[in-house]
């Protein structure tokens, strides 16, 4: 990928497979709860599409300056499958690990390119994978980790 | 003959006329009252609780408690501020020295001239008076009581003694020092709105002062069948209320509560309590035997219904028998409470599974409702890598071992992970067995969820709380009797979205220590696989937990729920009126015409 706009593209990409993966699941959930869960899931990242298509049509910013908190959550937690049986807990730890792949990715790019609007761009997509972990880190703290 | 001087005395006193007069036009102008006078009152509304006990002393009747709208539904405050009637009012101040709260006191103003005589009655602090902010008059006199301040201490187990034994580690109060704490009750009733079952804690109170524990026990007994129990480990949010605790310690309500139902035999009970049961022909089936489940059977019971506990275990109790430690609910207290309830002809059939012995849906056939409490028994997973290692143990499953009379098989060395009361009983009980404990917990201490008092006493038994510890990994160690846990400091950081503290790992401050068990506490889930996918799906529920609207009833129209997953307060007098309520809603669903306006 070289141009700005092949970068913007792939991550455009990478946001529907994500919001399609979710729906997957949904729909193989087995309780009406972790259904809804999923598809809010779904859409958060549909959010996350429309986000980077208006980035790519020069209506939105990509601000790479604010250093986003990393609570390091996923980094510790083991691989879940996504099964028919999902619970919350696992939902979010697919959701979470998915996220920091996504940031590990940008930032490994823009780290191996000089400086260029390229390189802004690949932080900034970053920062934003930065920002979604950082969502889902805050749930399980919050939910799942509440009486810990 | 008149006297010259009298005849002339008239002249001399008119050129008093146009000397300055020794009277004073208006004589309240200039004239302040000393700094402690004892003048009008000045109450601060917003420190105020309303608990009436100005109200209560004033010897004259001149305070009324009247509703503010701005106070009303506040937590632990009443709603109502004192109203003064200053035609009755003698100022002696009485009002002042009882405040509990600090918040009335009165100005050095003592002026108030008017000719509409209805002013004179007013609420201090919430109608507006020129005295209000006035920084003299009298306060009550720094370190003056008219109520002793501290509880009656509760004699307690020494630690080096109490970690020998699972004997019981409250001794209890005597007669003498029931009595003494029951004085200090202002009797405000503010605990009975905070008390999630509403407990009719004065009036108890009340009956320890006169002496008539029969009475207190059936006081008790109208909003709760676990006295024995919640005497001994409730959370007792009154006491968070008890406005004798803004001051000083609040009244120690849960001992009193434990020291009337220890006064009367279990003998005594079918005697005293009277319960008259009129059979109604309907038949309810209950699915759990803890607190939930049996305080639905006691009030379904007297209601005339056939009640049928289906229960897993061999013992009625749930986590009050298989969760919580003898040594905090001695298994004699425990069974007076439900022997009581299952004596009333509640049939509990123990060793029973709904969703194995016998499915939901025949109890759904076969019964006119079903209330459903079987709490939360599954522990939750750390998600590190290795924990499926055989020397990680579950806190529930060691609490249940120990209940059962098994050894836990946990060691001499013992890490507990957690900060809840599981953590902490189980923490406690694995000094019980000798261990040395140190406890892991992600946050700070301020932060653990457990009860305080068991937190302070778990350190007083010798357990090490570290905390900001997050454990990442458990590996093998040396020996097969023995696991490592890795784990890391954590830094606490505010949240961005304003949320509570984060803690956050810090990858260069990691340890690596050797244990013989890892106990891990870290929280609860249901277990709803007992009903089929398509129940679960028409019962709305969410995060395995159900949101019952009012009455404790489920989408489901005969299903009624109640206990740990189905609030969010996890305790026992939650699951106990939550019981209660759903007794209310099961006879409002069966019986409508009962509650009809006539």
């Amino acid at each position: 990928m070289n141009t700005v706009d092949e970068i913007l593209d792939y991550a455009i990409d990478q946001e529907q497979q994500a919001a399609d993966f979710y729906e997957d699941v949904a729909q193989r959930a087995e309780t009406a709860g972790m259904k809804k869960i999923l598809l809010d899931f779904s859409k958060e990242e549909k959010r996350h599409k429309k986000i980077l298509i208006d980035v790519k049509a020069g209506e939105h910013e990509l601000s790479p300056e604010q250093e986003v908190l990393d609570l390091k959550i996923s980094d510790y937690l083991v691989e879940v499958e996504a099964s028919d049986n999902i619970t919350y807990q696992d939902a979010l730890i697919i959701a979470m690990k998915k996220e920091r792949a996504a940031h590990k990715l940008y930032s490994d790019m823009a780290a191996n390119i000089p400086e260029s609007h390229l390189k802004e761009v690949l932080e900034g997509l970053a920062k934003e994978e930065a920002k979604h972990k950082l969502f889902f880190e805050s749930e399980y703290d919050e939910r799942v980790l509440m009486d810990n | 003959m008149i006297n010259l001087k009298d005849l002339l005395s008239p002249f001399f006193v008119w050129q008093r006329a146009f000397e300055k007069p020794y009277t004073s036009i208006r004589p309240t102008i200039d004239r302040p009252g000393a700094p402690a006078y004892r003048g009008f009152h000045i109450n601060i509304a917003e420190t105020c609780v309303g608990c009436g006990s100005c109200h209560e002393i004033c010897q004259n009747h001149a305070i009324d408690m009247v509703a503010v709208e701005e106070y009303l539904g506040r937590e632990g405050d009443s709603g109502l501020r004192p109203r003064f009637d200053y035609g009755r009012c003698c100022w002696c101040g009485l009002c002042v020295d009882i405040c509990t709260a600090a918040s009335l006191r009165m100005s050095n103003e003592y002026a108030w001239i008017s000719d509409d005589p209805t002013v004179f009655h007013f609420t201090a602090g919430v109608d507006d008076k020129p005295w209000q902010d006035n920084e003299n008059g009298y306060r009550r006199a720094e370190g003056y009581h008219l109520y002793p301040p501290k509880r009656i201490e509760m004699e307690m187990l020494p630690p080096e003694e109490s970690i020998r034994s699972f004997d019981e580690v409250a001794r209890g109060y005597d007669e003498q020092q029931a009595k003494k704490e029951a004085d200090r009750c202002v009797e405000c009733g503010i605990c009975v709105a905070t008390c999630p079952a509403h407990m009719d804690v004065p009036d108890y109170i009340h009956s320890i002062r006169d002496g008539d524990y029969e009475k207190g026990l059936q006081l008790m007994y109208r909003t709760n069948p676990f006295p024995a129990t919640c005497g001994r480990i409730c959370t007792r949010r009154c006491e968070s209320v008890c406005p004798v605790g803004i001051l000083g310690e609040p009244v120690a309500i849960r001992w009193l509560k434990r020291f009337i139902v220890d006064q009367v035999d279990a003998s005594d009970y079918k005697r005293i309590l009277a319960d008259t049961i009129t059979e109604n022909g309907k038949k309810i089936a209950v699915i759990g035997a803890g607190p939930g489940g049996m305080s639905a059977a006691y009030y379904l019971r007297k209601k005339g219904y056939a009640v049928t506990v289906f229960e897993t275990q061999e013992s009625a109790g749930g986590m009050l028998r298989y969760g919580v430690p003898s040594y905090r609910l001695p298994d004699n207290d425990l069974d007076k409470d439900i022997d009581y309830i299952v004596s009333l002809g509640v049939e509990v059939k123990y060793n029973t599974a709904v969703g194995k012995d016998i499915k939901f849906e025949q109890l759904l056939e076969n019964y006119d409702a079903v209330f459903m409490s079987t709490g939360l028994w599954v522990p939750s997973s750390m998600r590190i890598h290795g924990e499926d290692h055989a020397r990680v143990l579950s806190g529930l499953q060691v609490l249940a071992d120990v209940a059962n009379g098994r050894d836990p098989g946990i060691g001499k060395k013992v890490a507990v992970i957690g900060g809840g009361n599981v953590a902490m009983d189980a923490a406690r009980v694995s000094r019980r067995f000798d261990a040395e404990v140190t406890i892991l917990y992600r946050r700070r201490i301020s932060e653990m969820p457990a009860d305080e008092e068991e937190i302070h006493e778990s350190q007083e038994e010798g357990c090490t709380i570290v905390t900001q510890a997050i454990p990442v990994e458990v590996l093998k160690a040396d020996s097969e009797q023995q696991v490592t846990i890795r784990w890391g400091e954590a830094e606490m950081v505010d949240d961005p979205r304003g949320g509570r503290a984060r803690p956050v790992l810090q990858e260069d401050r990691m340890h690596t220590d050797t244990f013989d068990s890892i106990i891990s506490a870290i929280g609860q889930g249901s277990n709803l696989d007992y009903i089929s996918k398509e129940m679960h799906d028409k019962l709305a529920i969410e995060w395995g937990k159900f949101t019952p609207s009012e009455y404790q009833h489920t989408t489901l129209e005969k299903v009624f729920v109640g206990g740990d997953f189905a609030n969010r307060t996890a305790d026992a007098i939650s699951a106990i009126e939550d019981g209660h309520h759903a007794a209310r809603g099961i006879d409002r669903y069966l019986n409508p015409a009962a509650y009809e306006e006539k």
